[in-house]
C-alpha cells in the first residue's frame, strides 16, 4: 500500500505540472514574449495552488470521495486543456481569458490535491512521515515531468497529445484511489462509471489529436518562425518545424521541404528532358532557387536566366545557410544570371530566345498576379521560344481549383501554344497541375538526369491521365480586359473551404 | 473573428506603419497648359506682330488637336505632302494631349475611345495601321484591364458604374424600360458612330426637348436612373440632363453595340494616338503658331500665325469653331455652338491610400459628388507590382451657366481647386492628402462641345459642316459634340474633300 501511496503521489505531482508546462509553452508559442507568458502563467498556478489548499479545509467528511471527482475533473479539464486552447486561438477572440481560467481551475484543483491526500492517510503513518514522503515523492514528479516535457513529449506526442496522456494519468489515479482506499469509501460503483466514461473520451481523443491540431494549424503558423521579413514586394516567413522548412509568401505557402522535390522535379523534367538539346533556359518567378537546383541536373545547359521581383527573396536564397542548403547554392551557379525585374515589362522589351521557360508564379489571387496568367502574356513569352522550345507554367490545382486551372490551359491555346497538361500529388498541396505548352508538338521524354527522387519515365505517361473528378472543364481564356481567372480562383476556393 | 498569428502579425504591421505616418505633406503643384490668354487675344482683337516671310502651301490645317492631325494623316497616307499643320500651343495634341513624370505618363483629358463599332471606318482603318486591330482581333493590351470600372455609393464600392446595389423593384423596371427603349432606336441605324453616317430627319424632335424633359416624358422619374444619366451627359458632354438635347442623350447609348469588352485606353490616354499620328506627321507640324487671321485675296488663302504668312488655296480649319469668327475675315457670328468648361488636374500619389478598397481599378467615380472621379494612370501598365502612380481628376462644371463657370474658373487660383479636389476625394479616400505629392490643374474654358436642345439640328452647325467651299471645317464640335471618332471622321473626310477638289483639278 505505501509504495502505491506514494507514487500516486509522484504521478499527480507530475500532471499538474505538465498542464502547467502546457499552458506556457502553448502562450508563448502562439502570442510570443515567451518570459512574459511562463511567468504570469506560473504565478497564476501557483496562486490557484494556494487558493485550493486553503480551501482543502472546508471540506469535512467524503475525503477520498471529493478526492477521486478532484482527479476525475483534472483528467477531463487538463487533458482537453491543449486542444481546447488551440481551437480557441484558432477560431475565438478569448484566448487569454480562457488560458488563465483553465490555468487558475486546473491550479486551485491541484492545489486541494496533497493536502486531501495528507489527511486521508494521516491515521496510517507518523505525521512526520506523511509530510515528508508526500513532500519527497512530490517534488520527483514535478522532477520527471519537467524533464519528460521537453525531452520526450513535446517532440513525439505534441502539446494536444501529452495533455490527453496525462489527462488520462489522473483517471487513471482516480480509479485505482477507489480500490486503494475503498474502505473510506461509501460508494464506489458511480466513480468507477464516471471514471470509464473519461477514460474513453480521453482516448478518443488521443486518436482524434492530429486532425483538431491541424484545424487549429489551418488558421496559424504551427511551426517555429525563423524568419520573417517585409520586403518592398511581400511578407516573407519561413517557418520549420524539426526538419521541415516551409516557406509563405503573404501567407501563401510556397514550398514544404519535406515534399518540395516532388513540385519542382514535376515542373522541370517532364518539359525539359523532352527537348533535345537544351542550352539557354528562362525562369520567370522561382526566386527560391529549386527549379533552378533541378535545371542545373542538365549539364548541357549553358545559361539560366532566373527573372524575379524581388531582389530580397534572391537574396536570401542565395546567402542563408538553411536556404542554400535547400537549393544546394544553385543561385551560385556561374550559369545562373538572376534579373530583378517585374516579369511582364521584362519579357515584353526583352527580345532572347530560350529553349525552355519555366513560369512559376504565385496562384492569381489578384488581378495584378492575374497579368501573369493572360493570353497576352503567354503570346509574349512565347515568342522567347526557340525552335525546339517549351514552356512549363504552374497552373494551380486541377483537384481544388478545376476551373481555375482549365481556365489556365485554355489562356495558353487561346495564346496560339499547343497544350500538354499534367498533374502530380504534393502532399503539402494536394493534386497540383501544371501546363507544357509550345509552338511544336511534344513527346514524353527518353531518358532523365541521374537522382531523381520522384519523377521517372515509367510513371510519367500516367502525369497527363485526369481522373473525372480533374478532368477538362470548359472554360474561357483568361484576359488582360476580361480576367475571368481571378474570379474563377475565387471561387474555386470558396467552394472548397465551405 | 478568428485571430491567428498571421492577422496578429499583420496588424502589428499596420500599427508600426501607422506611428510613422507624418502629418499632412505639402503638396506642390500648380495651373498648367493654360490657353485662355491666347484666346482672350483674339476675341479682344489684339494687335499681331507683322509677318516678315510668306510661306506658300498648298493645304494649311489650322489645329493640331485629333481632327487637325487626322487630316494631315489622310493626305500624308495619300502621298500628298504640300501642305503644313499650325498648332496653336507648343505641345501638339489639343484635348488630346499628355503629360509625363518619372512615375507614368499620364492623358491631359481625353483617356479613352470605346471599341468601335462597324462603321467608324476610318477609325478602324487608323487602329489596324496602329497595330490595336489585328485579323478581327482587338489587341489586349491596349483594352482597359480588368477591373475596369467602379462608383461608390452608400459607403461602399460596387463593381461598374451604373447602380447596381440598393434598386428598388421601381428602379430596375425602368433601367429596363430605358434599355429597351434604347434597343429600339438602335434597331432604326439613325443612331451611329460617327453621327453624320446614320443622321436623320425624322429623329428631329428629339433635338427640340432636353433629355431630362425625354426621360419625364416617358415616366422614367427614378432617382438613381436620373443620376446615372446625369453622369452620363456630364462624362461624355460636360453638361447636366435638361441642358443636353434628348437627341444627344440617346445617342450616347444607341450609337454603340460594342464588340468586344473595352474601352480602348493607354497610359496616357488618346496622348497614345496622338504620339502614334506624330510619327507619322510629324514633320508638318509647327508648334506655337496660334494662327489669327485668315483672309482670301481672289484664289488664294492668306493666313498669319507669328512671323510668318502662310498662303494657301485651301484651308482646313481643324481649331475649335467658335474662334472661325475672331479669325476668319467676314465670317458671320456664331450662335448655335456652345461649350461646356472643363477642369482636369493630375495627382501624383506617393503611395496608395489605405482606403482605396479592393483591387485597383481604371475609372473611379463617387455617386455624390458634383465631379467625375479619377482615372489611374498606371492601370494599363503591364507590372503586377505598382506602389506609385497618377491619377487624372475630371471635373465637368456642368451645374449652371457655362459663362459664369467659366469666370470661377479664371477667378479662383490654383489652392481653391487644389483644396476642391481633395475635399471631393476625401468624401472616399480620408487618408488622400498623406499620399498626395503634387496637384498640376488644366482649366479650360471651352472644353468641349456641348450638345444642347436644337445644337444638333441647327442649321449653321449643319451647313459648316456640309464644308463647301475651299475653307474646310473640321473639328470635332461639327458633329455637336465631340468625341474621339468625330474628330477623326471630321479631319479624314476634310482631307478626303481637299485631295478630290486638287486631284479633279490636276
Ligand atoms: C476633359 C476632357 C475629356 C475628354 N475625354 C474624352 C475621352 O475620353 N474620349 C473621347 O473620345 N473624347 C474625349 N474628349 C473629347 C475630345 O475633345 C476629343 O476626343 C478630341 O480630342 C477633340 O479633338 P479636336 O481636334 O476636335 O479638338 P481639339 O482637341 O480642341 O483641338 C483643337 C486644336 O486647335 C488648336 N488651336 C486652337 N486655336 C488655334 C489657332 N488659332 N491657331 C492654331 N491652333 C489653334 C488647339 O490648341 C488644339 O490643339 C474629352 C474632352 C475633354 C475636354
Amino acid at each position: 500500500m505505501g509504495i502505491l501511496l506514494f507514487i500516486t503521489v509522484l504521478l499527480i505531482a507530475a500532471c499538474g505540472l505538465i498542464y502547467e508546462l502546457i499552458a506556457g509553452t502553448l502562450a508563448s508559442y502562439l502570442l510570443g514574449d515567451s518570459v512574459l507568458q511562463f511567468s504570469t502563467i506560473i504565478g497564476c498556478y501557483l496562486f490557484a495552488m494556494g487558493i485550493g489548499s486553503a480551501m482543502s479545509r472546508y471540506i469535512h467528511r467524503g475525503l477520498v470521495y471529493r478526492f477521486v471527482w478532484i482527479e476525475l475533473l483534472l483528467g477531463v479539464i487538463g487533458g482537453f486543456s491543449s486542444a481546447l486552447l488551440f481551437l480557441a486561438f484558432a477560431y475565438t477572440q478569448g484566448f487569454q481569458l480562457l488560458m488563465y481560467a483553465v490555468v487558475i481551475v486546473i491550479g486551485v484543483l491541484v492545489g486541494l490535491e496533497i493536502p486531501l491526500l495528507m489527511r486521508i492517510v494521516r491515521e496510517r503513518y507518523h505525521f512526520r512521515d506523511v509530510v515528508a514522503h508526500i513532500l519527497t515523492f512530490d517534488y520527483l514528479g514535478a522532477l520527471g515531468a519537467s524533464l519528460l516535457f521537453p525531452i520526450l513529449l513535446v517532440p513525439y506526442l505534441g502539446l494536444v497529445r501529452s495533455a490527453m496522456l496525462f489527462g488520462v494519468i489522473n483517471v487513471v489515479v482516480a480509479l485505482w484511489s477507489t480500490f486503494l482506499f475503498a474502505k473510506q469509501l461509501a460508494t464506489a460503483g458511480t466513480l468507477r462509471m464516471v471514471g470509464v466514461v473519461v477514460l474513453c473520451g480521453l482516448g478518443i481523443g488521443l486518436a482524434q489529436a492530429t486532425r483538431i491540431t491541424m484545424a487549429a494549424e489551418d488558421n496559424i503558423y504551427a511551426d517555429e518562425i525563423i524568419l520573417a521579413r517585409d520586403t518592398r514586394y511581400q511578407h516573407i516567413v519561413l517557418t520549420r518545424f524539426k526538419d521541415d522548412i516551409r516557406l509563405f509568401l503573404n501567407s501563401h505557402l510556397q514550398f514544404s521541404s519535406r515534399d518540395e522535390y516532388r513540385y519542382h522535379e514535376a515542373l522541370i523534367h517532364p518539359g525539359l528532358s523532352a527537348i533535345a538539346a537544351p542550352r539557354r533556359v528562362l525562369v520567370l518567378g522561382g526566386g527560391d532557387g529549386l527549379a533552378v537546383r533541378e535545371i542545373l541536373k542538365y549539364p548541357q545547359i549553358e545559361s539560366i536566366t532566373l527573372v524575379d521581383l524581388d531582389s530580397e527573396m534572391t537574396r536570401l536564397f542565395s546567402t542563408h545557410p538553411m536556404l542554400t542548403a535547400l537549393n544546394q547554392k544553385s543561385f551560385s551557379s556561374p550559369k545562373v544570371h538572376i534579373i530583378n525585374a517585374d516579369a511582364f515589362p521584362w519579357v515584353d522589351a526583352n527580345t532572347d530566345s530560350f529553349d525552355f521557360i519555366v513560369i512559376d508564379f504565385p496562384d492569381p489571387t489578384n488581378y495584378s498576379l492575374g497579368k501573369l496568367y493572360t493570353t497576352a502574356f503567354y503570346k509574349a513569352a512565347g515568342r522567347h521560344l526557340s525552335a525546339a522550345g517549351l514552356m512549363v507554367v504552374q497552373s494551380t490545382s486541377p483537384m481544388f481549383a478545376r476551373d481555375s486551372y482549365w481556365c489556365i490551359a485554355e489562356t495558353l491555346k487561346q495564346a496560339g501554344l499547343k497544350t500538354y497538361p499534367y498533374h502530380v500529388y504534393v502532399p503539402s498541396f494536394g493534386e497540383w497541375g501544371f501546363v507544357i505548352a509550345g509552338h511544336r508538338d511534344y513527346e514524353l521524354p527518353i531518358s532523365l538526369p541521374a537522382g531523381l527522387r520522384f519523377i521517372n519515365l515509367e510513371e510519367m505517361p500516367a502525369l497527363f491521365q485526369f481522373p473525372p473528378d480533374m478532368a477538362p472543364m470548359p472554360m474561357p481564356p483568361n484576359r488582360l480586359n476580361d480576367q475571368v481567372l481571378v474570379r474563377a480562383y475565387d471561387q474555386d476556393w470558396k467552394d472548397i473551404s465551405h | 473573428m478568428k485571430t491567428s498569428r498571421r492577422q496578429f502579425l499583420q496588424s502589428g504591421g499596420a500599427a508600426l506603419v501607422g506611428v510613422s505616418i507624418k502629418g499632412d505633406r505639402a503638396i506642390a503643384g500648380s495651373f498648367v497648359n493654360d490657353s485662355f490668354q491666347m484666346g482672350h487675344l483674339l476675341r479682344d482683337g489684339a494687335q499681331f506682330a507683322q509677318a516678315n516671310q510668306v510661306v506658300k502651301r498648298a493645304v494649311v490645317i489650322v489645329g493640331g488637336g485629333i481632327a487637325g492631325l487626322s487630316a494631315a494623316w489622310r493626305l500624308n497616307k495619300k502621298g500628298f505632302s504640300d501642305f503644313v499643320l499650325l498648332e496653336m500651343n507648343e505641345q501638339t495634341g489639343g484635348n488630346s494631349r499628355w503629360g509625363e513624370n518619372e512615375i507614368t505618363a499620364y492623358p491631359w483629358a481625353a483617356h479613352y475611345v470605346p471599341v468601335p463599332g462597324p462603321k467608324a471606318l476610318y477609325v478602324r482603318e487608323l487602329f489596324e495601321e496602329l497595330g490595336v486591330l489585328k485579323d478581327g482581333q482587338w489587341e489586349e493590351r491596349y483594352l482597359c484591364f480588368s477591373p475596369q470600372e467602379r462608383l461608390f455609393l452608400y459607403g461602399k464600392w460596387q463593381e461598374g458604374i451604373e447602380p447596381a446595389i440598393g434598386l428598388r423593384a421601381v428602379d430596375r423596371e425602368q433601367f429596363q424600360q430605358l434599355e429597351d427603349f434604347i434597343q429600339n432606336f438602335r434597331a432604326t441605324g439613325k443612331f451611329t458612330v460617327p453621327m453624320e453616317i446614320g443622321f436623320s430627319e425624322t429623329t428631329a424632335e428629339l433635338d427640340r426637348i432636353s433629355f431630362a424633359e425625354w426621360l419625364h416624358a416617358q415616366g422614367m422619374n427614378s432617382r438613381i436612373l436620373n443620376w446615372y444619366m446625369n453622369y452620363c451627359c456630364r462624362d461624355d458632354y460636360g453638361a447636366t440632363t435638361s441642358t443636353t438635347s434628348a437627341w444627344a442623350g440617346i445617342q450616347y447609348f444607341a450609337s454603340r453595340e460594342p464588340e468586344e469588352k473595352g474601352p480602348l485606353t493607354w497610359p496616357e490616354g488618346n496622348g497614345w494616338i496622338v504620339r502614334r499620328l506624330l510619327e507619322r506627321v510629324g514633320k508638318y507640324v509647327q508648334p506655337n503658331r496660334m494662327v489669327h487671321r485668315i483672309s482670301r485675296h481672289g484664289k488664294r488663302f492668306s493666313l498669319l500665325a507669328g512671323n510668318t504668312e502662310y498662303q494657301a488655296e485651301f484651308v482646313i480649319f481643324a481649331a475649335p469653331t467658335f474662334l472661325a469668327p475672331f479669325v476668319v475675315e467676314g465670317m458671320a457670328p456664331l450662335d448655335d455652338f456652345e461649350y461646356s468648361p472643363w477642369l482636369t488636374a493630375n495627382l501624383t500619389l506617393d503611395h496608395f491610400p489605405d482606403s482605396y478598397g479592393g483591387d485597383a481599378t481604371w475609372d473611379n467615380v463617387f455617386m455624390e459628388s458634383p465631379t467625375l472621379g479619377y482615372v489611374d494612370a498606371t492601370h494599363q501598365s503591364l507590372r503586377s507590382y505598382v506602389d506609385r502612380t497618377v491619377w487624372t481628376f475630371y471635373w465637368a462644371l456642368a451645374e449652371g451657366s457655362p459663362a459664369e463657370n467659366r469666370q470661377l474658373l479664371l477667378n479662383k487660383d490654383w489652392n481653391y481647386w487644389k483644396e476642391a479636389i481633395l475635399r471631393d476625394l476625401e468624401r472616399v479616400h480620408h487618408d488622400i492628402r498623406r499620399c498626395v505629392s503634387r496637384i498640376d490643374i488644366m482649366r479650360m474654358g471651352h472644353a468641349m462641345a456641348r450638345p444642347k436642345v436644337g445644337a444638333i439640328f441647327s442649321a449653321e452647325r449643319r451647313n459648316l459642316a456640309q464644308g463647301r467651299g475651299r475653307i474646310l471645317f473640321a473639328n470635332s464640335d461639327l458633329s455637336g459634340f465631340s468625341i474621339f471618332e468625330e474628330a477623326q471622321y471630321r479631319g479624314v473626310t476634310a482631307a478626303e474633300k481637299v485631295l478630290r477638289e486638287i486631284g479633279g483639278r490636276a
